[in-house]
């Protein structure tokens, strides 16, 4: 072993890596966030941040919580699994009003009576009595399993002896809408 | 395996091969093919040294860096309630989607439903369905369900006589197990959830868009309105709050099952138990929690 006279340069290059250590622990405080890797290779609170977003499609369970006649007349009833929002619409803005209402009692709202296919447009919603809403599910096209109940309009209109044009509602003339049977 | 089990290679098979031919009476090969001088014993050592510690010093510096402790915002969390291991966290439910297409009617009320859920942009979509026909003349036809439903679309339809067999697969996120877009995003903006969801920061994203290319099922996009990548989540923010997806909630003929795979009494735990399933593109070992019924090889 002989003796050893570098240190000088031994000097200079710890400095060096010090100052490219230091550098780089404050670049990455910069970048990384407060609670990455806290959980996984990701920032924590984003799972909260996806989490927040409000649940905006409506379950029946929420229209019923207010309409409850309509749940009676669906139930057992083979449109008791379509959805409401389905034939009706989306009702986001529908429920938020009537949530608001709900906790607000200054917020006027018109009597059922009083709530025409207008009223109800005017906030995402709509009575619906419309043979296109029916055919958006029923109109036979190739690929649907073979239990599920299809019409070609044509030949069923054969069948009852009627003939286009018909009025919107014509499916109501025969058949129910919540309540309709099997 | 990590950076320091590699093992380090000076010399191919070549260089080596060439020195035995080469007859190296001395034994002594360098890299550099054979030596008969050996450099200065003498200089060799103190360079040795110096190389040692240098690699110490680098090593302690590099160190100081990669320690937990420089880790930005840690020191924020007292010691006691850490994370141990990595990655850490409690048991978390499992969840898995079922498609049964020998349901599905083709009406595409989960498109909507979806689209008014998670604010899809239109003309993007984070779900869709697809429509298999196969003809009698052994043709294969594909062709996407329309939001408005066929009925309003008014598209041409075939003709039931010329088919042989039809059926419709709703396609979403299969929340792969081993998720290549997971793999590839080089902010760690893809997250994988503890309960096994593939998920999205959208405040880290930086839209580079390398994700949507190494999903193999297509399910990623650039949502064109936040410019940042957008996918299925199996609803995340709803399954948290214990409500359904919103296209399952919104399927009437119970084509799409979505459920706990850990409780052995929900439905879709049954379901699975007793039906014959399988998922897409299995070849390629993504390992997807979302399965089918009635998948064909057509299928992909
Ligand atoms: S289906 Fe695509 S987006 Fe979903 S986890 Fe797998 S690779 Fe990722
Ligand atoms: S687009 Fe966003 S999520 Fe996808 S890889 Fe790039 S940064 Fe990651």
């Amino acid at each position: 072993m002989t003796s050893f006279n570098d240190t000088r340069h031994l000097w200079a290059l710890g400095a060096f890596l010090a100052a490219v250590g230091l550098v780089g622990m404050v670049v990455r405080r910069e970048l990384v966030p407060d609670d990455f890797g806290r959980q996984g290779p990701y920032r924590a609170s984003a799972l909260a941040d996806v989490a927040a977003r409000p649940s905006l499609f409506q379950a029946d369970a929420t229209c019923h919580a207010c309409h409850a006649s309509v749940e009676h007349e669906r139930a057992g009833k083979p449109h008791e699994a379509v959805r409401c929002a389905h034939c009706h619409g989306h009702a986001v803005e529908h429920v938020a009003m009537a949530r608001k209402a709900a906790e607000d009692s200054s917020i006027a709202v018109p009597p059922a009576a009083e709530w025409d296919g207008d009223f109800l447009t005017k906030i995402d919603l709509y009575v619906t009595k419309d043979r296109a809403t029916c055919l958006s599910c029923h109109q036979a096209v190739v690929g649907m399993p073979a239990d599920f109940k299809k019409i070609d309009v044509a030949v069923h209109l054969e069948e009852q002896g009627a003939s286009e044009p018909l009025a919107k509602d014509t499916c109501f003339e025969c058949h129910g809408g919540h309540d309709t049977a099997p | 395996m990590s950076f320091f089990d590699l093992p380090i290679v000076t010399s191919g098979p070549a260089v080596s091969g060439a020195c035995a031919s080469g007859g190296c009476a001395t034994g002594g090969c360098a890299s550099g093919g054979c030596s008969t001088a050996r450099p200065d014993l003498k200089s060799e050592t103190s360079r040795r040294d110096f190389l040692k510690t240098a690699t110490t010093l680098t090593l302690g510096a590099m160190s100081l860096t990669l320690l937990p402790g420089a880790m930005a915002g840690d020191d924020a969390v007292p010691p006691a309630s850490k994370p141990s291991g990595f990655p850490s966290h409690a048991k978390k439910p499992m969840y898995g989607f079922l498609i049964d297409t020998t349901k599905c009617t083709g009406a595409g009320k989960c498109l909507t439903a979806c689209r008014v859920e998670n604010g899809v942009p239109e003309g993007q979509a984070r779900t869709w369905v697809e429509r298999y026909v196969h003809f009698k003349d052994g043709r294969v036809e594909v062709d996407l369900v329309p939001e408005i439903g066929y009925a309003a679309s008014g598209e041409p339809q075939p003709a039931a006589e010329d088919v042989l067999r039809a059926y419709f697969v709703p396609k979403l996120c299969n929340q792969c197990v081993d998720a290549p877009c997971n793999q590839v995003c080089p902010v760690h903006a893809s997250i994988k959830s503890p309960e096994g969801i593939e998920l999205v920061d959208t405040d880290r994203c930086i839209g580079c868009g390398y994700c949507v290319q190494a999903c193999p099922y297509g399910i990623r996009y650039m949502n064109h309105e936040t410019n940042v990548a957008d996918k299925c989540n199996w609803c995340y923010h709803r399954v948290m709050r214990n409500e359904q997806p919103a296209c399952v909630e919104a399927c009437p003929t119970g084509a799409r099952v979505f459920g706990r795979i850990d409780d052995p009494d929900s439905e879709i735990s049954k379901r699975l138990a007793t039906l014959p399933t399988s998922v897409l593109k299995q070849h390629l070992g993504t390992l997807p929690l979302t399965r089918y019924v009635g998948l064909t090889d057509e299928v992909t």
